[in-house]
């Protein structure tokens, strides 16, 4: 047995057992599972402690820590103690068509920043507290991925 | 048999261009890809004979350029050009320019995707000649008049484009409260889409169904009518899943159907492939919704259930080939359904995800049939659709298709992405699903945004990513040294390898 913790949204969660698991394509990280009564594919996708497995086609995020990664965890939590800016990032991959924000301009909370267009709808992004613009990183006609930095809040 | 083109230009992307391609190969005819900046390398680009780049990756820069599709079409001595589905597809002005060049247009004549493309126009055709239309306005909303215009249609009530289509500058309205607010959104995203802001309403029809007719014509006066496609299974008014023949119609309501279609092709000059939309209430009444004048993504349904390739006819008829009467008076034979695969996450809202494709393992085996834009390690842009590919199955019966489908999707593994795939393998053992009985509503009401995890697949989970990250950090084995994976860290660690070596 190994000192893996395994955790799902945060939450310690025990290992299924009476399974095995085959290698089909460790490049993509392809598995066969079989129990003895079902065999069903599945994927196994990340680097170090942060899993990501497929399931049915639902990716499910697991991290799997040794016991040093969680000590250090611990110890990196306890030095981050000051609150920033905060950032704005795109919720949704897609297209900037507009952008309401100005830098050094003060904004309300739920005032609207960027435009973006995606799922074939034009998506406001709007301020989640007041401030002031400190960047804005984005402009009209940009395609953004999801996470994207749009605007700084101080 | 003589080729009906020498050459011919695909102005599209993604499956839908691999599917023209495939249909041009079989009729003898050279193929001509256009790809953006973001397509060099994509798969519709290395499927073609030849290749023209058409500008960056922005679409409105490239596959919705006129000029730069007309020009590589000039250059590369293509005769006729196949818009595909989307993009310039159902564009009058595109549709003029390349018969203006000398090429020929593989769709509907371009004074018909002028009259259908305004689809309050249509809806006034369609009702002069006597087809019934979804309760609404004829005439366009002015922000004076909306509210008395919507009280009189009824809530709720669907704020709909004039050019529009896809589901863009749709909004719904509950009450009159909300009028001015989706007016706005509603002509703002109308405008953005497609330059014109004009808005009409209709009356939301729930629960409804959403079925369609598929049209072929040629230049001679010769219309087939090839069935219909069942596409009530939608999130945000597109289509996800697709069925012939439909669940909800009988043989009176299906000839009813075919014959509401005709009479609205019959209202303008028509020939090669359309598709005539319909909603259908509960008690089985059925309203005209729009015409679309082009190729549709779930065209594979009709062609299983007839054995037609719809593809190969549009082109053939856009040479001036007549319908022969097999393709006229075809029966339709068994059952066929489509899953649409999307990179989007149906557990936040059917929200586009972007990325990179891992692994892709695609079904095959008898009655599936794969119509693919993507394969393993495919970059995905965030410019364009994320439709990744159609899983299409037929069948003698629904239920025989609903098991090969289920088996079909076991078989389906797509990694890197959050994919529909979850809802989809969700859907084919959802119980109203397999009865056949199901509407519109039918994402928002039964699934949502789907069920947690079971805590059993939880602890699979858990067990999985337990073993990886072991197998991840054993010495390497002996096999996977002997073909060493082309992949970064791979070429890094050998780097490392030689870096270390002793030196001298």
């Amino acid at each position: 047995m190994s000192d893996l913790e395994l955790r799902i949204a945060d939450r310690p969660v025990d290992l299924a057992e009476g399974w095995t698991l085959t290698w089909l394509d460790r490049e993509h990280g392809v598995v066969l599972l079989r129990d003895g009564r079902e065999s069903k594919l599945a994927l196994a996708e990340g680097v170090g402690a942060d899993w990501v497995v497929t399931l049915d086609g639902r990716r499910i995020a697991v991290t799997a820590t040794t016991w040093r990664e969680r000590v250090l965890a611990e110890a990196d939590v306890a030095a981050r103690t000051h609150a920033g800016p905060t950032e704005v990032r795109a919720t949704l991959p897609g297209l900037v068509v507009a952008v309401a924000a100005v830098r050094g301009a003060a904004v309300g909370e739920g005032e609207a920043l960027v435009t973006i267009e995606a799922m074939k709808m034009q998506n406001e992004v709007r301020a989640p507290r007041a401030g002031r613009v400190a960047t804005v990183a984005v402009s009209p006609g940009q395609p953004v991925a999801s996470g994207a930095l749009l605007v700084l809040l101080e | 048999m003589q080729p009906p083109f020498r050459r011919l230009l695909i102005a599209n992307r993604g499956e839908i261009a691999l599917r023209v391609m495939r249909a041009c190969r079989e009729l003898g005819i050279e193929t001509v890809a256009v790809y953006s900046d973001a397509d060099a390398d994509s798969l519709h680009v290395a499927a073609a004979d030849l290749a023209e780049r058409i500008g960056p990756a922005p679409a409105a820069e490239s596959y919705l350029s006129v000029e730069a599709l007309v020009a590589a079409a000039e250059r590369s001595g293509a005769e006729a050009i196949h818009p595909g589905y989307g993009f310039l597809s159902e564009s009058a002005a595109f549709a003029r320019a390349v018969e203006a060049a000398g090429i020929v247009f593989v769709g509907p004549p371009a004074e018909t995707l002028a009259a259908l493309g305004d689809k309050l126009a249509a809806r006034r055709s369609a009702a002069n000649a006597g087809v019934p239309i979804v309760p609404g306005t004829t005439i366009a909303l002015d922000e004076g008049g909306a509210a008395r215009d919507l009280a009189e249609v009824g809530f709720p009530a669907l704020l709909k484009a004039a050019a529009g289509g896809g589901g863009r500058g749709m909004r719904r309205v509950e009450d009159p409260e909300g009028i001015p607010s989706a007016l706005a959104a509603a002509r703002r995203e109308a405008a953005a889409a497609f330059g014109d802001g004009t808005i009409y309403v209709e009356r939301l029809l729930a629960p409804a169904r959403h079925v369609e007719v598929q049209l072929l014509g040629d230049r001679h006066g010769n219309l087939a009518a090839l069935g219909e496609r069942e596409c009530s299974v939608q999130r945000r008014h597109q289509k996800l899943v697709e069925e012939s023949p439909s669940p909800a119609l009988t043989q009176a309501g299906r000839e009813a159907l075919a014959g509401s279609a005709r009479l609205v092709a019959g209202t303008v000059p028509f020939h090669n492939a359309a598709t005539v939309e319909f909603l259908l209430d509960a008690d089985g009444r059925h309203y005209f919704l729009e015409m679309n004048t082009r190729l549709q993504v779930e065209h594979g349904v009709t062609e299983l259930v007839t054995g037609l390739d719809l593809v190969a006819w549009q082109i053939r008829v856009a040479a001036g080939e007549r319908l022969p009467a097999e393709v006229l008076r075809v029966q339709p034979r068994g059952h066929a359904i489509e899953v649409r695969l999307y990179a989007e996450d149906p557990h936040d809202g059917f929200r586009p995800v972007a990325g990179s494709i891992g692994a892709w393992r695609m079904p095959s085996g008898p009655g599936v049939r794969v119509d693919a834009g993507v394969t393993a390690d495919s970059p995905l842009p965030v410019e364009y659709d994320p439709l990744l590919a159609k899983v299409l199955v037929h069948a003698d019966s629904r239920p025989a298709a609903i098991a090969r489908l289920r088996r079909a999707l076991e078989e389906t593994l797509i990694g890197g992405v959050q994919t529909d795939l979850s809802f989809l393998r969700w859907l084919v053992h959802e119980p109203g699903f397999v009865a056949g009985d199901y509407d519109t509503d039918l994402v928002a009401e039964r699934w949502g945004d789907g069920p947690p995890v079971a805590a059993d697949d939880e602890r699979l989970a858990a067990f999985v990513a337990h073993e990886a990250r072991l197998a991840a950090t054993a010495v390497p084995q002996p096999a996977s040294t002997a073909a060493a994976p082309d992949r970064p860290w791979a070429r890094a660690a050998r780097r490392d390898g030689l870096r270390r070596a002793p030196r001298r």
